[in-house]
């Protein structure tokens, strides 16, 4: 298991995504699911990182060199989980640890040792076009499902949202 | 379509609203006047009949035969949207239909479901879905002195500022399940702006009875998912979207929550863009 970890080196998938790069932050639309995720300064830095040459002990280091500050493996296992889990990975799953410490516990030896900011990546499903416009509750009149926050018009086209 | 094009047409109108054709045909002479008020903003009448988008109203009401109501029909294109007795309905599903179209469909701006007034220059845009309160807390805005801009979408142009979408407030007073009632913003004492603005502040607030205005102020890029989650054509072109909003919230700081009574949030919004 740790052997498979030690040679594990990630690749930042590109297809099919629109990246936008902000100050310290880069925002990424993933157009096949729909989603749209924003990588803070530490997740952007390791999903930089992820050429599918680096392993997480290499992309420690090269984060190391653009924070101006140690950076522990542990950190970047933990962006990995994220990313993997956001899909803006090549791999869907990263190998895990054989050690059984649970996220929480990384979350709290990493949250100690670091000096930089914990790796997070925020999402959201983008919406439909009808579910971002004014909806009417349910119990009011309707001619159609789009007019309606339940998306249920019951007796289209004269009835009532569900 | 063809089965719609051989009917006879008392009248018709070929109009442009923020970039898109649209044409609006009736059966009966003098019907289409009561659809013009749901018009969006800032429309303009134009001569060709080449449009991106038909619709077509089939009026109803009295038959030739005692006791017999005939519907009224509204077509989007060949796409029936409507059919009901009563004409306020039809106008109804027209104007939801016209609004998602052109806001999901306008090629120079995006539409961000957002209330938006204007102090001192800078927009204050108040993103959310129905129900969040955002109205409302456009409302007390324009009550204690802002400038309205929209209390449905907030439209950016490719540089970020905010354009006017001028209708009437729809606040509901009592209950959601209350139709909202519709004012113009001189009824509310304020009045309305036309000069596109930068924005100088977004606010994302959801009412919760009781609650205390505490506001933590969120990063750029959580600040865009918020507006993300708000824009109509998200999906349709993510480029665009990601490329605008970024210009938004490169310039303005995005807060994030809970209120009770909107008066508490407006003071806070005033010295914030006093500052």
């Amino acid at each position: 298991m740790m052997s498979k970890r030690n040679h594990f080196a990630p690749r930042a998938r590109k297809e099919g995504l629109v990246i936008q790069r902000l100050a310290d932050e880069v925002l990424v639309y993933d157009q096949e699911r729909f989603k749209a995720h924003c990588l803070n300064r530490t997740a952007a830095l390791v999903w930089k990182h992820c050429d599918g040459r680096k392993t997480a002990g290499a992309i420690a280091q090269a984060l190391e060199k653009d924070a101006g500050t140690p950076v522990g493996e542990d950190l970047v296992w933990l962006a990995l989980d994220q990313l993997a889990k956001s899909r803006l990975l090549t791999e869907r799953t990263i190998p895990v640890s054989g050690t059984g410490i649970s996220r929480r516990e990384v979350i709290r030896r990493v949250g100690i040792a670091a000096a930089i900011a914990l790796p997070v990546v925020t999402s959201i499903v983008a919406p439909k076009a009808a579910n971002a416009i004014n909806c009417r509750a349910s119990g009011q009149a309707c001619t159609s499902s789009a007019q309606c926050c339940s998306g249920v018009c019951t007796g289209a086209p004269s009835g009532t949202c569900a | 379509m063809q089965k719609l094009d051989r009917l006879v047409w008392a009248d018709g109108i070929s109009i442009r609203a923020y970039g898109m054709r649209i044409g609006l045909r009736a059966t009966k002479k003098g019907a289409l006047e009561e659809f013009l008020p749901s018009l969006p903003p800032g429309w303009k009448t134009m001569r060709s009949q080449v449009v991106d988008r038909l619709y077509s109203v089939i009026v109803g009401g009295e038959s030739a035969h005692r006791n017999i109501r005939l519907f009224n029909l509204v077509y989007a294109n060949a796409n029936r949207i409507a059919r009901t007795p009563e004409l306020h309905q039809a106008i109804d599903a027209f104007e939801t239909d016209l609004q998602m179209y052109v806001a999901e469909m306008s090629p120079h701006r995006l539409f961000v479901h957002a209330g938006v007034v204007a102090w001192r220059g800078k927009a204050v845009v108040i993103p959310g879905k129905s129900f969040s309160g955002k109205s409302t807390l456009t409302s007390e805005l324009v009550k204690a002195g802002a400038i309205y801009y929209s209390d449905e979408y907030a439209v950016l142009d490719a540089r970020g500022r905010v354009h006017h979408y001028a209708r009437p407030l729809s606040i509901r007073e009592s209950g959601h399940l209350e139709r909202p009632k519709k004012y113009q913003v001189e009824a509310l004492g304020g009045r309305a702006g036309n000069k596109p603005l930068p924005v100088g502040l977004v606010v994302v607030s959801k009412y919760r009875e009781g609650a205390t205005w505490r506001p933590r102020r969120l990063s750029a890029g959580e600040g865009a998912l918020e507006l993300i989650a708000n824009t109509v054509s998200a999906r349709r072109e993510p480029q665009r979207v990601l490329s605008t909003l970024n210009q938004v919230v490169a310039g303005a700081p995005v807060l994030k929550g809970f209120r009770g009574d909107a008066r508490q949030v407006v003071d806070y919004i005033f010295e914030t863009l006093s500052r």
